[in-house]
């Protein structure tokens, strides 16, 4: 009736996982509890619920990846500590079934449900004002993509009370993956969590690359495009290629799984390399499409604050271009070692390096940027500069890396493991906390407190060195990754200097959060009243902050390579602004509850695929293709709004400029 | 707006114009003529029609399944020699079942293409019975492919045998499962056509679909050529 | 995100919708072409059959004849059904199927070459000219 699933799933005997599934039940059912007695759900349900708005929907991706990257850090702590503590004779407090599961939630977490969402997220909510358009190519798809993504998170949470997760590591390979080796449920928890996440990804991809190339403001032509543009434009042509390849591979693993098929297995002539080979043409992509819109965003950050153009727009185009390309060429160098021989390892290695070359003329660019300039040493700033330093240590590692014979000695230790971090936090996270910080003032009309942002990167600055260079140092002492339990006591001052460096990032973990929370409450004076508080040069600056619903009540007419910038110095130069312009109706996208009800649907489908439902697979397929069905056959696909409320909510965009002016005569805003 | 047809919806008149200073900074609509046409690599016109971004998003969408039909074509071409003991491409496939069901896709394909005419012409009629002889043969080729794979497994030659065969299944298989998507989705086209006519949502519908079907044809040329004229020992 | 134009060609003066027709032509025209488009595809695909099955051209160049073959016929469903020509107007279509070229050939010819690099020196069973690789009678 219910398939495998049986009251034995639910982990009576750990007690970890059911606290803290216990934990997480009740934080969620008092939210659900709160918002019912508060009568929040027609606001959730119209405003953020069922919202195809580009801006909503980037939001609620950002607040997803902030959860998961909680639960990753988490995991992560519980991996510092046990290593710590499991030396020698000690055995510490997480039997390897369990710390296995640990590693693998971490690092599958972290980069698919905690990274990727973020910069999806962050790509929504920027590219479409940047562009000077109203919303993405397919707004309600947009709406589907992150319920998607929500679902496929949900499931993996799920895992923690009711069965299992994967332990065979964030990449499931073969034949520990197979059902001879792990015969249990955990897989399939991961293999259809990331499958449903996968399309969601997928159509994120389709959407952004479609918005860039065929819906920018009149006048923007390809090199006029703010450069975060132009890298998300290249990550997201790495989710068209790369992702395909993930579905397929897992797919393959899938078959093999559930029908016996004889891909990866150890019998019948399956070949396990193959997983190996074709999961890495996906992964290694996988991280360019995570850092490019890094590198975007630090792009917009370093030009802002020094208030230039961004030094050398057209190399910076032509790199990332470069490095989208070069991606797909570099892939085996995950895997030197499993065999493929000197000549093709020559060839990846010297790959790789050249793929570096790109990467080193942007950050050439970016430090150009600030040469002659007047910096302003904002947190967005901090976290940017922190970035520079990190990031080039952990790219010459990698170069380091790249070399095969160097990669023989290093493989699987530590030394990769601090290496892979190093530029993981150090490009892509930091770079979301830069984002964080430059721009939710206009995602939510205020600023955050500098003070505690500030305070918050230092922790996490020097936090993450405390807690990698040991790692580093480990993989060079001969330390592999992914151990339970530590055999060589020599290992003993690096672990722990480890384990402390984790408590900092706590405190700044602490930190951040408070800085919101003070954010939050003293939003009045921090209140960003003319929707440009950091003397801003894309379009998304001359929007009030939050933007309207439409974002401009005028597409821009652009004319010069950064947009909103010589706008503003007519404005300020005349201390007027240009005329009003003409008011008319607008049409936009209307609300659609597809996305969450397909999202449904599919958390149905996933689970009674794990759990060999199959009443209940039968029952949520025919829910979802009904659901695509009665949204064909939709009739209304847009509302109106009147040219007097465009006016109304210009007009006050316009005053408050004015009045901006007004009481700073001859002063840039910031 | 009253007068003045070259200028752009919304602009102001060129006597207006001429009278008042040109900002070129104005956040506002154009103040000159111009090309009108949609954004391409200039960006001049603007945001493109529905019709091209519709079209062109899942264009986009189709190459990324055509990626992914690769990445089950790389796995056939590496596993294509493990047949563990078991029965080989040359003794397995018929020549002529595939000859069949080419010919049945490929008219297939090329009666689609009449009913895109047939929609340009807004003739409901054609429209639909196109669309109808265009599912006909899908369907045509489905029933020979599910009764290869059925004589398949009754023999002993199922998925399950080998590798090789594994891979051919899922290869051949996914193609398949894309064919029947296609034909749900067509069945789903011509009751919208038959209700709601030829508005723009169901013409870029259609012409979604169209793309989709055309291209699981030209996946077929692929597939015919590698795994069946190759694999049965040319 | 105004709606610009709901109509079947839509005014775009210098980009195409893949898969649009270019919109000069007349219904004639446009049945021709899928006409010729037709022809040539079966054309082809009768020389495949007929290359597999005959003794025509010298055995080890089949496969190449074969491969040849089928890019010219996924040729001429791209020109004939899917209107992707290289016309000004197609750029941004022809670029975006570039780009999933390119895409597919890394996979699949990165990937045979890989496989068979490891298959070789990691010495599979699949790789050693003994057992488990060979052709065998078909038993069950």
């Amino acid at each position: 009736m219910f398939g495998k699933l049986t009251w034995q799933a639910i982990p009576y005997d750990q007690p970890i996982p059911l606290a803290a599934g216990a934990g997480v039940i009740v934080i969620a059912l008092a939210v659900l509890v709160w918002i019912t007695v508060k009568g929040h759900w027609p606001y959730l349900w119209r405003e953020w619920i069922t919202s195809v708005d580009h801006k909503r929907i980037g939001v609620m991706y950002c607040l997803l990846g902030v959860l998961m990257l909680i639960r990753g850090f988490i995991d992560a702590i519980m991996m510092r500590s046990q290593q710590a503590a499991a030396i020698g004779g000690a055995h510490g407090y997480l039997p390897p079934e369990h710390y296995d599961q640990i590693f693998t939630a971490h690092g599958t977490i972290m980069i698919l449900f905690g990274a990727m969402p973020l910069v999806i997220g962050l790509m929504n909510f920027v590219v479409p004002l940047q562009l000077g358009v109203r919303d993405v190519a397919f707004p309600t798809f947009n709406s589907v993509g992150f319920w998607l993504s929500a679902a496929g998170a949900l499931l993996v949470n799920l895992s923690l009370v009711l069965g299992e997760f994967a332990r065979t590591g964030w990449l499931p390979y073969p034949p520990l993956s197979e059902t001879t080796y792990t015969p249990g449920v955990g897989v399939d928890y991961y293999l259809w969590a990331v499958q449903i996440s996968g399309i969601g990804t997928l159509i994120t991809g389709v959407n952004i690359v479609t918005t860039i190339l065929k819906m920018r403001a009149p006048g923007m032509s390809y090199l006029r495009m703010p450069m975060f543009c132009w890298t998300s434009l290249a990550s997201c042509l790495l989710i068209i290629a790369a992702f395909p390849v993930l579905t397929a591979t897992l797919a393959m693993l899938t078959l093999d799984r559930y029908l016996g098929f004889h891909f990866f297995t150890d019998t019948a002539g399956g070949n396990q390399m193959m997983f190996v080979n074709l999961v890495w043409v996906w992964g290694h992509p996988e991280v360019y499409i995570l850092v490019l819109p890094a590198f975007g965003i630090y792009s917009e950050v370093f030009s802002t604050f020094s208030g230039k153009p961004l030094f050398g727009y057209r190399s910076m185009v032509v790199a990332t271009m470069l490095i989208c390309i070069v991606s797909f060429m570099v892939w085996l160098h995950h895997f030197f070692t499993m065999g493929a021989g000197a000549d093709v390892n020559a060839v990846f290695g010297i790959a790789s390096s050249i793929i570096a070359v790109f990467t080193g003329v942007k950050i050439y660019n970016w430090v150009f940027t600030m040469y002659g300039g007047r910096v302003r040493f904002s947190a967005a700033m901090y976290w940017s500069l922190g970035f520079i330093f990190t990031f080039i240590i952990g790219g010459v590692t990698g170069v380091l890396l790249a070399v095969p014979p160097a990669d023989f000695l290093l493989h699987n230790s530590m030394f990769l493991v601090a290496h892979f971090h190093n530029v993981i936090v150090g490009g892509v996270v930091f770079a979301v906390f830069a984002a964080f910080e430059y721009w939710f003032p206009k995602a939510f009309g205020f600023r955050l407190h500098e003070g505690l942002g500030k305070a918050a990167f230092w922790f996490a600055f020097v936090g993450f060195w405390v807690t990698f260079t040991p790692l580093y140092i480990l993989g060079l002492l001969g330390m592999t990754r992914r151990l339970q339990h530590i055999d060589v006591p020599e290992w003993r001052p690096w672990l722990y200097v480890s384990a402390a460096g984790v408590i900092i990032l706590i405190v700044g973990v602490v930190v951040q959060v408070a800085q919101l929370v003070v954010s939050i409450r003293h939003r009045d004076e921090l209140r960003d009243v003319t929707g440009d508080p950091w003397d801003g040069r894309s379009l998304e600056w001359a929007t009030p902050s939050p933007p309207p619903m439409f974002n401009f009540a005028v597409l821009p007419d652009v004319r010069g390579e950064e947009a909103y910038w010589g706008i503003k110095q007519a404005a300020l130069d005349s201390q007027t602004l240009a005329p009003e312009p003409e008011y008319q109706a607008i049409e936009m996208p209307r609300n659609s509850p597809t996305g969450f009800v397909t999202a449904f649907f599919a958390t149905v489908v996933g689970f009674a695929l794990i759990w060999h439902i199959w009443w209940l697979l039968i029952l949520g397929l025919l829910g979802a293709y009904a659901t695509f069905v009665v949204f064909a056959w939709r009739d209304l696909h847009e509302i109106e709004i009147p040219a007097s409320e465009v006016a109304r909510i210009d007009r006050a965009r316009r005053q408050a400029r004015i009045d901006w002016m007004r009481d700073n005569p001859g002063g840039r805003p910031a | 707006m009253t007068d003045a047809p070259a200028t752009p919806a919304g602009a102001p008149p060129a006597s207006a114009l001429a009278r008042r200073p040109v900002d070129p900074h104005a956040l506002g609509h154009r103040t000159h003529g111009g090309h009108h046409g949609p954004a391409t690599g200039h960006g001049e016109g603007g945001p493109a029609s529905k019709r091209i971004t519709v079209a062109y998003g899942f264009w986009l969408f189709l190459l990324s399944d055509i990626v992914m039909f690769s990445a089950f074509f790389a796995a056939y071409a590496v596993l294509y020699r493990e047949y563990a003991g078991g029965p080989t491409g040359r003794q397995l496939f018929e020549i002529p079942r595939v000859a069949w069901e080419t010919a049945f896709l490929l008219i297939s394909s090329f009666v689609s293409g009449l009913a895109a005419v047939a929609m340009q012409a807004r003739n409901k009629l054609w429209t639909e019975a196109a669309l109808l002889v265009t599912g006909l043969f899908g369907a045509a080729f489905l029933f020979l492919e599910m009764k290869e794979f059925a004589e398949l497994v009754a023999a002993g030659a199922g998925p399950q045998r080998s590798a090789f065969l594994s891979a051919f299944f899922a290869v051949v298989g996914c193609h398949g499962l894309h064919v029947t998507a296609g034909l749900l989705w067509l069945g789903t086209m011509m009751a919208q056509v038959w209700v709601k006519g030829f508005r723009g949502t169901i013409q870029r519908r259609m012409m979604c679909f169209l793309l989709f079907w055309h291209t699981l044809d030209i996946i077929w040329v692929a597939l015919f050529t590698t795994v069946y004229l190759l694999g049965a020992g040319a | 995100m105004s709606a610009t134009d709901e109509g079947l060609h839509g005014h775009d003066y210098d980009d195409l919708a893949p898969g649009d027709e270019p919109p000069a032509e007349g219904l004639g025209a446009a049945v021709r072409g899928y006409v010729l488009g037709f022809i040539l595809a079966t054309a082809l695909t009768a020389a495949s059959f007929y290359v597999a099955t005959h003794n025509v051209v010298w055995e080890p160049s089949a496969p190449a004849a074969l491969v040849t073959l089928a890019i010219a016929q996924m040729g001429i469903h791209l020109v004939f059904f899917l209107h992707i020509t290289t016309g000004p107007d197609n750029t941004n279509n022809v670029l975006a199927l570039g780009f999933g070229v390119l895409t597919v050939g890394l996979i699949l010819g990165g990937s045979v070459w890989i496989m068979d690099h490891l298959n070789t020196h990691m010495m599979t069973l699949q790789s050693l000219p003994a057992a488990g690789g060979a052709e065998m009678s078909m038993k069950p």
